[in-house]
C-alpha cells in the first residue's frame, strides 16, 4: 500500500533475487513473506532471541533486527541454504538429529545458522567455547545439552576448510 | 488390556528403542509449517488493541482514524462480536467461575487484556491502525497485592461475586494438630514462588475462516487440545461442534500454555464469522509474556513436624493462590494453588497432612497451566522446609530423605494418590552416585577455606503423571479424559494412526509409531502418526498435556495395534492354512512359528484383505481399521534431581555447576525422547530458580515484558546434566508406561534453592522464594566478608 517502496537486490542461498519492500521492512519478514523462505522463524522481534539468525555475507545476523534495504547486494544464507532436501542433510543438520538437538524445532534454524558460523571459522571448540557462541540463541525445550553434543559432533564430521585451532592456546 | 488375550505374537524391537525422530529432517531443513506459515486465499491480519491499564472502566473507543488508515478493514470491539464468555468446566466444589470475554466489554482487568481487534491487509498496517485506535479508559483502584485483595470488599475483581476469594477450602487427613504437638521439631516458614510464563519460542496463534453458505469454521491453531478449542469455540460462538474444524500445524513448544482456549482464538472467530474474512493473529514476544497465560505465582505458608530421629510426621500448609484476573477457562486458577496441596506429601511417608487453599483475583494476567503445574511450589515449599530440618538435626541431607522416602508400593498418600510403583530411594541414590556427592561434599569444604562457597541441593520427587480419569481423580479433579485412536492399515500396509494429542515437539510422530510398529511386527518409518486435524483424527476431550500422551495414547494404540493384529492373523491363517496362534509378526512379515519357509509380507496379506473376495469366507469383514479407546489407571513417575551451584558472595550470583537427573518413568517407549524432557524440564526449572519472574508495579504493570527482562537461561547458565534412569513399569497401565515430561519443572527449583542455602550456611542465611536473583541473594549474604560461622 505505502507508495515508498524500495527495490532491493540480494543473493539468497546462492540465487540472485530481487523484491520490493517498504523501507521499514525487516529483512526476516522480507525472506518469509516475500521469499517464502519459512525456515526463518521470528520469535521476539527484538534481537533477543535469535530464532530469525542467517547469515549475512557470512557473519550472523538477527534478520528481525536488519532491513531488507540493509541487505542490498549482500550474500544471506537461510536454513534452506544449509540443504533443503531432507534426504541429503548437512553434517551439522544431521548431527542435531543424531544428538537430539531439536523438540519443537522453532528455534532449530538459528541455532544451525549460529553454530554454523562458529564451525565455519574454527575447528575443535571446546565446551564452554560452544555454549557461549550459542548464548544468543534461546531455545526452550532442549535444555541445549543435545545442541552442545550435536556442534561437538558435527565439528568432527563436517569436512571444510576451517583451519585448525591455533597452536598454544589449548 | 483387551478383551481377550492376543494369541498373536510378536517380536518386535521398536518399543524402547533410542531412535531418531521422524520429525527432524523435515524441521531441520526448514520445511516445518507452524502457524505464522499457513496462509489462506485473502486473509486479513489481527493485531488486538491491548488496555495499558490494569483496571479501568472502558468509556468510550473511537476507531475512526484506525478504519480511515489505507489498508485496513474492519476495527472490532465486543459490542461489535456478541458471544457467551469463556467459563471453566472444573467441578470442584465451591469454585466460584469468573466468565471471561473475548474481548473486554465495559471494563479491563489487566493490563494487556485485549478491547478491540483490528483487521488489516498486514499485521504492519495492523499495529499501525491498532495504536490509531483511541480508547478512553477510567481508571479504578488497582489489586495487585494478592493478600490484601483476599479481604478486600469494595474493589473488585467480578461484580457478581462478593469477594474477590473464587476458592476456599481446606482437608485433614489424620490428627494433624496431634502429630505437631507431639513432634520434636517443627519447621516453619513462607515460601513463595514467582510468576512465570511459559514463554513457547513461538507464542500463540490462529488463522479462522468462516463459511456462511455452510455454517462452518476453519481454524487452524497452535494449540495442545484441539478438540477442547473445538468445544470451547462452540460454546463461545453458539455453533455446533461438528460444524468447526480445528487443525494444528507444527507447533512451537506449548507447556501448557497452548491448553486453554485463548480469548483471542475466540475473538479472531468471531472477528471472521463477523466480517467472512479469513483472520489470521499471530502472537507477538510482548503479547506472550504480558496477556497469555503465566503460572505458578503461589505464597505457602509451611509446618513440617518431624521427629527426634529425623521421622517427617505430618505437614500442613496455607496455600495463597495468585489467580490474576480471571479464574482460567481450561482448569480454573486451582490448576496451581489446589493441585499444589494434593502433592503436599510428595515422595515420602508422612501420615498427617492437612492444607487450607485460598486463591484471589488480582489485576494481573491470569494464571494457568505450565508444565509442573501447581506442584511446583509446593514442591519448592516443601524440600526447603526439608533441608532446615536436616541443618536442625545436624543431618545430611540426602540420608534424611532416604530415611523418609516411600519404599514399598503400591503406598496410598494421605491426600490420596496411590503411588503404584516406583524407584524412590533407588533415584536417590542414583543421582548421588552420578554427581559423586562424597566428592562434592568435599570440593564444598575445600572451597570454603578459600571464601568459596559451593552449595549443594537435592530434590527427589514423585509426578503424578499419565493423567486420565483415575489419575484425575487422586489429585481431587475432576478431568475429562475421553480418547480414542484410530488405526488403519492401507492396501500398500503402510500404517497410519489418528490420534487427538498433538505434539509441541515431543516427538509423537517417532514414539507413537514405534508403539503400533511393536505390535504390527513393523518397521516404525511404515508408519505415520496423523494429530492436526478434527476432521480426521477421534476425540480426546484433553488433548496433550498432563504428561499423558505416552501413557493414554499409546496405551490406546496399543491396544489398536493388537487388534488390527489379530484380525490381520484371522486372515493369514485362513490363507496359509494355520493357526493363528501360530503366527509371528516380524520385519513387515507373518511368519509361521518354527517354519523357516517365505513368510508372507504384510502388503500382501493387505492386498488380499482389500481386494480378495475369497478372504471374507473366514473374515467376513475384513476391513483394516480399528477404533480403541483408553483412560489408563492412575499412574505416577518419580526420580530425583540433584544439583551443585556456587554462589559469588559479592554480586549474589549463582552458577549451576554441575547437575544430575534420574528419572523413572516406567517403560520407555523412546529413551531419546524421555532424556530431552528430562533434560528441557530441568532448563525450564533452573529458569524458574534463578531467572524467571514477572513482577507488577503498584499500578499492575508488568516489569517485565521481552525476553531483556524475562530471562530465559541460554547454553552458557546450563550445565551438562548426568542422566540416570530407573524403570519400575507401572502394574496398571498398557505396557507399564508412566507418562513423563514434567518432573524438572516440579523438582528443579528445589534443587537449586536448596544448593544456594547450603552454599550459604556460614552467612546463617534461609531462602525463602525463587526466583533467587543476584540481588536477593547478595541480600541474604549481607557482608561476604563475615560469614557467622565456619562449617
Amino acid at each position: 500500500m505505502s507508495p515508498d517502496r524500495r527495490e532491493v537486490s540480494l543473493r539468497v542461498n546462492g540465487a540472485d533475487r530481487r523484491v520490493t519492500v517498504e523501507p521499514r521492512q525487516s529483512l526476516a519478514d522480507t525472506l518469509r513473506e516475500d521469499l517464502s523462505l519459512t525456515g526463518t522463524h521470528v520469535a521476539c522481534e527484538q534481537g533477543a532471541c535469535g530464532a530469525c539468525t542467517v547469515l549475512v555475507d557470512g557473519a550472523s545476523v538477527r534478520s528481525c533486527l536488519m532491513f531488507a534495504v540493509q541487505a542490498e547486494g549482500c550474500e544471506v544464507t537461510t536454513v534452506e541454504g544449509l540443504a533443503s532436501d531432507p534426504e541429503e542433510l548437512h553434517p551439522l543438520q544431521r548431527a542435531f538429529t543424531e544428538n537430539h538437538a531439536l523438540q519443537c524445532g522453532f528455534c532449530t534454524p538459528g541455532f544451525l545458522l549460529a553454530a554454523y558460523e562458529l564451525l565455519a571459522a574454527r575447528r575443535g571448540p571446546d565446551e564452554r567455547e560452544i555454549r557461549t557462541a550459542l548464548a544468543g540463541n534461546l531455545c526452550r525445550c532442549t535444555g541445549y545439552q543435545g545442541i552442545v553434543a550435536a556442534v561437538r559432533q558435527a565439528d568432527e564430521q563436517w569436512e571444510r576448510d576451517t583451519p585448525g585451532p591455533s597452536s598454544g592456546e589449548r | 488390556m483387551g478383551s481377550r488375550p492376543p494369541r498373536v505374537t510378536s517380536s518386535g524391537s521398536a518399543l524402547g528403542a533410542r531412535l531418531t525422530r521422524r520429525e527432524d529432517p523435515r524441521l531441520l531443513v526448514g520445511a516445518g509449517r507452524y502457524l505464522a506459515d499457513v496462509t489462506v486465499p485473502g486473509v486479513t491480519h489481527a493485531c488486538f488493541v491491548r488496555s495499558p491499564h490494569a483496571h479501568a472502566a472502558i468509556v468510550a473507543v473511537d476507531s475512526a482514524a484506525a478504519r480511515a488508515l489505507p489498508g485496513v478493514r474492519a476495527v472490532l470491539t465486543a459490542d461489535d462480536l456478541p458471544h457467551r464468555p469463556l467459563l471453566d468446566a472444573v467441578a470442584v466444589p465451591d469454585l466460584r467461575k469468573t466468565p471471561q470475554p473475548a474481548l473486554a466489554a465495559g471494563r479491563v482487568r489487566f493490563a494487556g487484556e485485549a478491547v478491540a481487534v483490528v483487521l488489516a491487509e498486514s499485521r504492519a498496517v495492523a499495529e499501525d491502525a491498532a495504536d490509531l485506535v483511541r480508547v478512553v479508559y477510567e481508571q479504578v483502584p488497582v489489586l495487585t497485592d494478592p493478600e490484601a485483595a483476599r479481604t478486600e470488599r469494595t474493589t473488585r475483581l467480578c461484580d457478581d461475586l462478593p469477594t474477590n476469594v473464587v476458592y476456599e477450602g481446606g482437608r485433614e487427613h489424620g490428627d494433624v494438630d496431634a502429630a505437631f504437638a507431639r513432634a520434636a521439631h517443627v519447621l516453619s516458614g513462607r515460601f513463595t514462588t514467582g510468576r512465570f510464563v511459559a514463554a513457547p519460542m513461538e507464542g500463540r496463534g490462529c488463522l479462522a475462516s468462516y463459511d456462511r453458505a455452510d455454517d462452518r469454521l476453519t481454524v487452524h491453531s497452535s494449540t495442545q487440545s484441539p478438540h477442547l478449542l473445538r468445544r470451547k469455540l462452540a460454546a463461545c460462538l453458539d455453533m455446533p461442534e461438528g460444524r468447526i474444524r480445528v487443525l494444528v500445524p507444527d507447533v512451537g513448544g506449548g507447556f501448557g500454555q497452548k491448553i486453554p482456549a485463548s480469548p483471542e482464538e475466540v475473538a479472531v472467530a468471531l472477528a471472521a464469522r463477523a466480517t467472512g474474512l479469513p483472520v489470521k493473529w499471530v502472537e507477538d514476544r510482548r503479547e506472550n509474556i504480558t496477556a497469555a497465560p503465566h503460572s505458578k505465582d503461589q505464597i505457602i505458608d509451611m509446618e513440617l513436624a518431624v521427629a527426634a530421629d529425623g521421622t517427617f510426621e505430618a505437614i500442613r500448609a496455607r496455600i495463597l493462590g495468585d489467580s490474576g484476573a480471571y479464574s482460567y477457562n481450561s482448569a480454573s486458577t486451582l490448576i496451581e494453588s489446589y493441585l499444589s496441596a494434593g502433592l503436599l506429601p510428595g515422595p515420602y511417608r508422612i501420615r498427617d497432612v492437612a492444607w487450607q487453599v485460598t486463591a484471589v483475583l488480582t489485576n494481573k494476567t491470569p494464571i494457568s497451566a505450565y508444565r509442573g503445574v501447581g506442584w511446583t511450589a509446593s514442591h519448592s515449599a516443601r524440600e526447603v522446609l526439608i533441608d532446615r530440618a536436616a541443618r536442625l538435626l545436624g543431618r545430611d541431607p540426602v540420608d534424611l530423605r532416604r530415611q523418609n522416602l516411600v519404599r514399598e508400593f503400591p503406598h496410598t498418600s494421605p491426600t490420596g494418590m496411590v503411588y503404584d510403583s516406583g524407584s524412590f530411594v533407588e533415584s536417590l541414590d542414583t543421582a548421588a552416585e552420578l554427581i559423586d556427592y562424597p566428592g562434592l561434599r568435599e570440593r564444598q569444604r575445600v572451597a570454603r577455606e578459600t571464601g568459596r562457597y559451593i552449595g549443594i541441593g537435592v530434590s527427589p520427587y514423585v509426578e503424578p503423571s499419565g493423567w486420565g480419569t483415575e489419575g484425575a481423580a487422586q489429585s481431587s479433579w475432576s478431568f475429562s479424559s475421553h480418547d480414542s485412536v484410530r488405526i488403519t492399515m492401507e492396501p500398500s500396509a503402510e500404517v497410519t494412526v489418528a490420534v487427538g494429542t498433538p505434539s509441541q515437539g515431543q516427538g509423537h510422530a517417532t514414539s507413537l509409531a514405534q508403539v503400533v510398529a511393536e505390535v504390527l511386527g513393523v518397521d516404525p518409518a511404515e508408519v505415520t502418526v496423523l494429530a492436526n486435524d478434527t476432521a480426521a483424527v477421534p476425540m480426546s476431550t484433553a488433548g496433550t498435556r498432563a504428561s499423558r500422551t505416552a501413557a493414554v495414547t499409546g496405551g490406546a494404540l496399543t491396544l489398536a495395534a493388537q487388534d488390527l493384529r489379530d484380525k490381520l492373523a484371522a486372515i493369514a491363517a485362513g490363507l496359509l492354512d494355520r493357526d493363528p496362534g501360530e503366527l509371528v509378526f516380524a520385519d513387515g512379515h507373518v511368519h509361521v512359528r518354527g517354519d523357516s519357509g517365505p513368510a508372507l509380507p504384510l502388503g500382501a496379506l493387505a492386498q488380499r484383505a482389500y481386494f480378495d473376495p475369497a478372504v471374507r469366507a473366514a473374515v467376513p469383514e475384513p476391513d483394516l481399521v480399528v477404533t480403541r479407546f483408553y483412560d489408563p489407571p492412575a499412574t505416577y513417575s518419580n526420580g530425583c534431581v540433584m544439583v551443585a551451584v556456587e554462589v559469588d558472595p559479592w554480586t549474589g550470583g549463582v552458577t549451576v555447576i554441575d547437575a544430575a537427573a534420574v528419572e523413572d518413568c516406567g517403560t520407555m517407549i523412546n529413551p531419546l525422547i524421555v532424556e530431552g524432557q528430562v533434560l528441557g524440564a530441568f532448563a525450564q526449572g533452573v529458569g524458574g530458580a534463578l531467572y524467571e519472574h514477572i513482577p507488577f508495579d503498584a499500578d499492575g504493570l508488568p516489569l517485565a515484558t521481552s525476553f531483556a527482562d524475562y530471562l530465559l537461561p541460554t547454553a552458557a547458565e546450563i550445565p551438562p546434566v548426568r542422566l540416570g534412569h530407573h524403570c519400575s513399569p507401572s502394574p496398571l497401565t498398557v505396557n507399564g508406561v508412566k507418562g513423563m515430561g514434567e518432573s524438572g519443572v516440579i523438582s528443579t527449583p528445589a534443587a537449586v534453592a536448596n544448593a544456594v542455602a547450603d552454599a550459604l550456611v556460614p552467612f546463617g542465611a534461609e531462602v525463602d522464594r525463587t526466583p533467587l536473583t543476584p540481588e536477593y541473594v547478595a541480600g541474604l549474604i549481607g557482608d561476604p566478608d563475615r560469614p557467622q560461622s565456619s562449617s
